[in-house]
């Protein structure tokens, strides 16, 4: 029996990197984590997004509680901004973009105010002085008390009221009244009715530590000062001031200065470390198909009402891009985007010592290339996944035992299941057909078939070749094995005259097309051009076409199988994600081997298209449909009118093959095959066969546990069951199985488990 | 000091090692896997050494161990 070696030890140091930059370009290329289009054109960096979902929700008091992180006077901003964000809204490309604006406004005047704690709060030690009034020193007043520094103020003005009137015109009373009790709430000591001259200036700075002034101050301070407008600084008189033209531009100019007070108050140089301030250009892709509300909610002079802003918010689409994550399910379970999850794929590669938490992450990715189709950047999560694979393969850090089954299967069907001849008559033949493992597996009936209708209707002969392509030890990540397989391939292709390759199986045609000089078509290719033959029809129901996850980019392919639907007159539904877009059975990849859940879930998502039977083209999504119970074909079934039944279980499919093998030898080569019949009567308990499908257990494990008790009679009575038990280690696991006696040669197989870890005795 | 284990069963005496005839007891057994040890106490014959695993054992602890060694 084949063998894979284990990997020796857990203590291995080595890492063998994988191109950093390559993962970095994939990350990039993620625009998921890019602000909507809204938030990147404000200055403030208002997170719009949340801020408006919170308002359509009617939830004004978290709404409120973002508006007031970039603004600390709401409403005097929300009457005055220019708005910039709304020039860049997405669904103003197709209908009036959504009022941003005026709902900030309604959210500023019905939304609770936050009560500050602010007499109990500690202040920072560096105090700040600011001279002057208007809507800069306003905010820049905001913003510093926000920061917590002891503030003081210096103004003309005789009272509050007045500081707070000037250059506020714009507010109507009630938002006047609501701004000013805020004011009033802030901690800021003001020093009213002075008569701001370059003698008081200097008289009164002395004391603080950081000093701000109002553009009018300031013109009238130091008339040549020059203020760096990057940090609204006038470095030679240490002074914090900024020129403004509109209550957007004071905002943001405020919010600059405040960073710049803050780095001065740390003796930090302000040019540093200030991040990105202001807007920029987002690269976010946004699907705009499901956009409905176009029209935006009238505003009165008034503003909106409460549930007129509520109306307003709810048209934002709450732009994202979540392309990957809506089709793929695999993303969807990890609900990681792209961007974020081939960086963590990329660093759990890197780990030398300590868990490789992403391992199982990563053997989940079907490798489909669905993501690269549906994400509008191309981001290719197959590659990141299939790279880190094969990274940890090659420092030993791949644990064998989520693949071994899969890679244990391709080489039994390269081995003992493989059958490679002529077509009888013939020395050397000009075609080849090549099934795919899952075919004999899992429909044998039906590759009988297909085969002696090519025979009969080919000339030049056509040979048969019945093994694994190689895709399994691709997508393990194990380029030795890979490459072995394709190497034999080549060897018993060439012993056959190197025929042109019939491929029954997307997939297969793909790998195969991997082999230099090899000539490959489809079978459905070839049944077009000779026609179909006699006795297939379609379904009586009209069914779903699902495209095989190895067809894609496959054009042809994916047509030939449409004109085939057709002439076996198949009425096709239309389903979402076909064709390219078409999601994975939860076969590719190893996907069902490193993570059922996933896989499952992949299944599902093929499935939830359309409540029609499936017809597919791939062996290995025909058995993940009917297992999910769904009425299941692959189109070699209706072509041929066989049928493959009821899905059948791990050891069936080895079954399946070696009768499909022996058959053929007997009936088209007349070769006989050694009968391997046990000369003891083995049975299975339904239970017992239900969970070693599950627990991937072959019978023929159970078989040589037997063989063994048989041999030494080695085993255990357990008194409670009634039971006996055996174990054998084969491979890299150990078998054990509980069976009764049911007379000489007769048992009975209740339960069976293993374990890959090995028990010795310890003396002592 | 007393040695550490990491997982006892005793068998008491229900069950029996067809080989040798004799009841499996309570004995010194060790799991091994990508080179790390674990000693356990297991249903171990006397005479053949046979040391059994039970079910509730491989599916449970023995399977968590080997799913955190692999991703070691
Ligand atoms: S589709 Fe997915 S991978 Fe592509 S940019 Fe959008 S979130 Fe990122
Ligand atoms: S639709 Fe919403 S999230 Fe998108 S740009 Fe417009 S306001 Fe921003
Ligand atoms: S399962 Fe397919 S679509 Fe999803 S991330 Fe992997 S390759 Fe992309
Ligand atoms: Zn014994």
């Amino acid at each position: 029996m084949a063998q894979i070696q284990e990997r020796g030890s857990t203590h291995v140091y080595k890492v063998n990197k994988i191109s950093k930059e390559e993962m970095e370009s994939m990350v990039e290329r993620c625009v998921y984590e890019h602000p909507p289009f809204c938030s990147a054109a404000c200055p403030l960096k208002l997170d719009a997004r949340a801020f408006l979902e919170a308002a359509a929700a009617g939830n004004f008091k978290k709404a409120l509680q973002l508006y007031e992180k970039i603004a600390p006077f709401p409403l005097v901003l929300a009457m005055g901004c220019e708005a910039p964000c709304e020039q860049k809204c997405r669904i103003g490309e197709i209908g009036d973009a959504v009022q941003i604006r005026a709902v900030e406004e309604a959210v500023s005047r019905f939304g609770q105010v936050q009560k500050l704690g602010s007499i109990f709060r500690t202040r920072k030690k560096k105090s700040v002085v600011l001279f002057g009034s208007g809507l800069f020193a306003l905010f820049l007043a905001g913003e510093i008390e926000k920061k917590a520094y002891p503030l003081t103020v210096f103004c003309e003005e005789s009272d509050l009221e007045s500081f707070l009137h000037t250059e506020t015109g714009f507010l109507d009373e009630d938002a006047f009244r609501a701004e000013l009790k805020r004011l009033k709430g802030k901690d800021i000591q003001f020093a009213f009715g002075c008569t701001i001259d370059r003698a008081f200036f200097e008289e009164k700075r002395a004391a603080f530590d950081v000093v701000c002034a109002s553009p009018a101050v300031r013109k009238k301070v130091f008339p040549d000062a020059v203020s760096i407008p990057a940090l609204m600084y006038c470095e030679n008189e240490k002074l914090v001031s900024g020129p403004y033209a509109g209550v957007m531009d004071a905002a943001f100019g405020a919010k600059k200065a405040a960073l710049t007070v803050d780095r001065l108050a740390q003796n930090l140089d302000p040019r540093n470390t200030r991040g990105q301030e202001g807007p920029v250009e987002s690269a976010l892709y946004t699907d705009l198909s499901e956009a409905m509300a176009l029209t935006k909610t009238p505003v009165s002079s008034a503003g909106y009402t409460k549930e007129e802003a509520i109306e307003e918010a709810s048209r934002c689409i709450q732009c994202r891009c979540e392309e990957c994550l809506k089709s793929c399910a695999y993303l969807a379970h990890y609900k990681k985007h792209p961007g974020l999850f081939a960086k963590e794929i990329y660093n759990n590669t890197q780990i030398i010592m300590g868990d490789h938490q992403l391992n199982k992450p990563m053997n989940s990715c079907a490798l489909c290339g669905q993501c690269t189709v549906v994400c509008p950047n191309g981001v290719d999560m197959a590659r990141v996944c299939l790279d880190a694979r094969r990274n940890m393969v090659s420092t030993d850090k791949m644990p064998l035992a989520p693949h071994e089954f899969a890679l244990l299967d391709m080489l039994f069907s390269n081995d003992e299941a493989f059958l490679s001849r002529t077509q009888p008559g013939f020395e050397s033949c000009k075609y080849v057909f090549f099934p795919g493992c899952q075919a004999s597996a899992i429909a044998p009936e039906t590759v009988k078939a297909a085969y002696l209708d090519l025979c009969e209707r080919l000339d030049g002969g056509v040979a048969l070749m019945l093994g694994c392509c190689g895709a399994i030890g691709d997508w393990a990540g194990r380029t030795e094995l890979e490459a072995q397989t394709k190497e034999f391939l080549d060897r018993e292709l060439s012993k056959l005259g190197d025929p042109i390759v019939i491929a029954g199986c997307p997939t297969c045609k793909k790998e195969l097309q991997s082999h230099e000089g090899l000539r490959i078509i489809g079978i459905w290719d070839v049944l077009l051009k000779i026609g179909l033959p006699e006795g297939g029809h379609g379904l009586e129901r009209p069914a779903a076409l699902h495209d095989s996850c190895g067809a894609r980019g496959d054009k042809s392919t994916q047509s030939a199988i449409r004109e085939l639907a057709q002439k076996l007159d198949c009425t096709l539904v239309d389903t979402p994600y076909s064709g390219d877009r078409s999601p994975c059975c939860g076969y590719g990849g190893l996907s069902a081997y490193a993570n059922r859940e996933v896989a499952k879930e992949l299944t599902d998502k093929c499935l939830e298209r359309s409540d029609a039977p499936y017809i597919s083209y791939c062996m290995a999504c025909r058995d993940r449909f009917a297992r999910e119970g769904r009425e299941s074909k692959h189109i070699l079934e209706l072509i041929y009118g066989t049928d493959a039944g009821a899905p059948p279980d791990i050891s069936e499919k080895r079954y399946n093959r070696l009768t499909l093998k022996k058959e053929l030898r007997w009936e088209l080569w007349q070769e006989e095959t050694k009968e391997m019949k046990l000369d003891y009567d083995l049975r299975y308990t339904e239970e017992a066969r239900r969970m070693m499908d599950e627990r991937m257990i072959l019978t023929d494990d159970v078989i040589a546990v037997m063989d063994e008790v048989r041999k030494t009679g080695a085993c255990i009575f357990d008194e409670e069951s009634g039971l006996y038990i055996a174990c054998r280690r084969i491979g890299n696991a150990t078998f054990w199985v509980k069976f009764s006696r049911e007379g000489d040669e007769s048992y009975l197989v209740h339960r069976a488990w293993s374990h890959r870890m090995q028990v010795v005795k310890r003396e002592g | 000091m007393a040695e550490k284990n990491y997982y006892t069963i005793d068998p008491e005496g229900k069950l029996k090692c067809m080989k040798c005839g004799v009841p499996l007891i309570k004995g010194k057994a060790k799991f091994m896997y990508l080179d790390n040890g674990f000693p356990v106490e297991l249903p171990v014959c006397p005479v053949c050494g046979f040391v059994y695993v039970p079910e509730e054992l491989a599916l449970g602890k023995v399977a968590s161990v080997e799913r955190a060694l692999e991703d070691k």
